[in-house]
């Protein structure tokens, strides 16, 4: 067993193969995780909206130890990741970490967003610090201009 | 279950809440690289998983250390609460898991586990012994049980 503890290591060698094939099979491979990912959210966040979204990290901060801030109003989640365990594993790792590892996050919730007729706006500020903050929207013109403010704004397959 | 106190330092040391669901990713990504790229690539992958990501039990078990092994097996099979029996001696570690929580967990969420859920688990082990006086054997003793024994060569 790859303990669930190391996944994050595991998931660091399946990226770095993906990322020699090519830009495109890395691509889907994120849909597939964002597919599976759909199993445990798409409906609480059909139903639910916003207040679904923060229900589920909430869940994600206590069982994944994040030290993350979140922050949930009329108009859009906040998720402020002060420390993520997922890179900080991969940082600390006697294998060489993917370049990328950051664009993964983004690479499966953004196209699980899309589809729940919300708008992310994902801030990685840096992709060797482990720290991120996504903003998730209820109106796209409010996710373009928060865009603006991104220092390191990313992308996921469907948003270019 | 039979716990021996090991003292020694493991070079990745998780503690606090353990994701389970993590099992469920491991086992979509194993259906989706076999089905796209074949058996042979995610053995490849599960091999530098061995080689590279648990760098520091193989070169303990490069050492003779094979303890260092027992250590990381325990440790990890206690935080997902999974029911094993573990032997260790100098020469010879036999750990027998009579319930694997990852499996189980798998099942749960999933309803059928791909057939290959269990290769991470014995390509790991082969690559961690790979270029070292130890082998390790797993053998699939049926659903959700295995026996993981590592021993010199002979």
């Amino acid at each position: 067993m790859i303990p669930s503890d190391h996944f994050t290591r595991f998931y660091n060698e399946v990226f770095k193969f993906l990322e020699d094939q090519g830009e495109e099979h890395l691509e889907a491979y994120w849909l597939e995780i964002s597919k599976n990912q759909e199993k445990h959210t798409l409906e609480l966040f059909k139903e639910k909206g916003l207040k679904g979204m923060y229900e589920y990290w909430d869940h994600i901060r206590i069982e994944e130890n994040c030290d993350m801030d979140l922050k949930l109003d009329d108009e859009k989640l906040e998720l402020r990741m002060n420390v993520c365990p997922s890179l900080s594993k991969v940082l600390d790792n006697d294998a060489e970490p993917m370049k990328r590892y950051c664009d993964h996050c983004a690479g499966w919730i953004g196209p699980l967003i899309d589809k729940v007729d919300h708008h992310l706006v994902y801030d990685v500020i840096d992709r060797n610090k482990p720290q991120c903050v996504v903003k998730i929207f209820k109106d796209k013109e409010k996710a373009i201009e928060e865009e603006k403010n991104a220092k390191l704004l990313m992308k996921w397959p469907g948003k270019k | 279950m039979n716990k021996n106190n090991l003292d020694q330092k493991l070079r990745y040391n998780d503690a606090g809440n353990v994701h389970m669901d993590f099992h469920g990713a491991t086992n979509t990504t194993i259906e989706f690289i076999i089905n796209k790229y074949g058996i042979d690539t995610m053995n490849d992958i599960f091999k530098k998983v061995g080689n590279d990501v648990y760098k520091d039990i193989k070169h303990h078990i490069k050492k003779g250390n094979i303890k260092m092994l027992a250590k990381h097996w325990q440790h990890f099979f206690d935080r997902e609460n999974a029911d094993y029996n573990i032997s260790i001696n100098d020469e010879e570690i036999i750990l027998t898991v009579n319930r694997c929580t990852a499996y189980e967990h798998v099942r749960k969420l999933v309803g059928n586990v791909s057939p290959n859920f269990c290769d991470q688990t014995i390509k790991t082990n082969e690559a961690l012994a790979e270029n070292t006086p130890y082998e390790i054997k797993t053998e699939i003793l049926g659903e959700a049980a295995c026996r993981q024994t590592i021993r010199k060569r002979a």
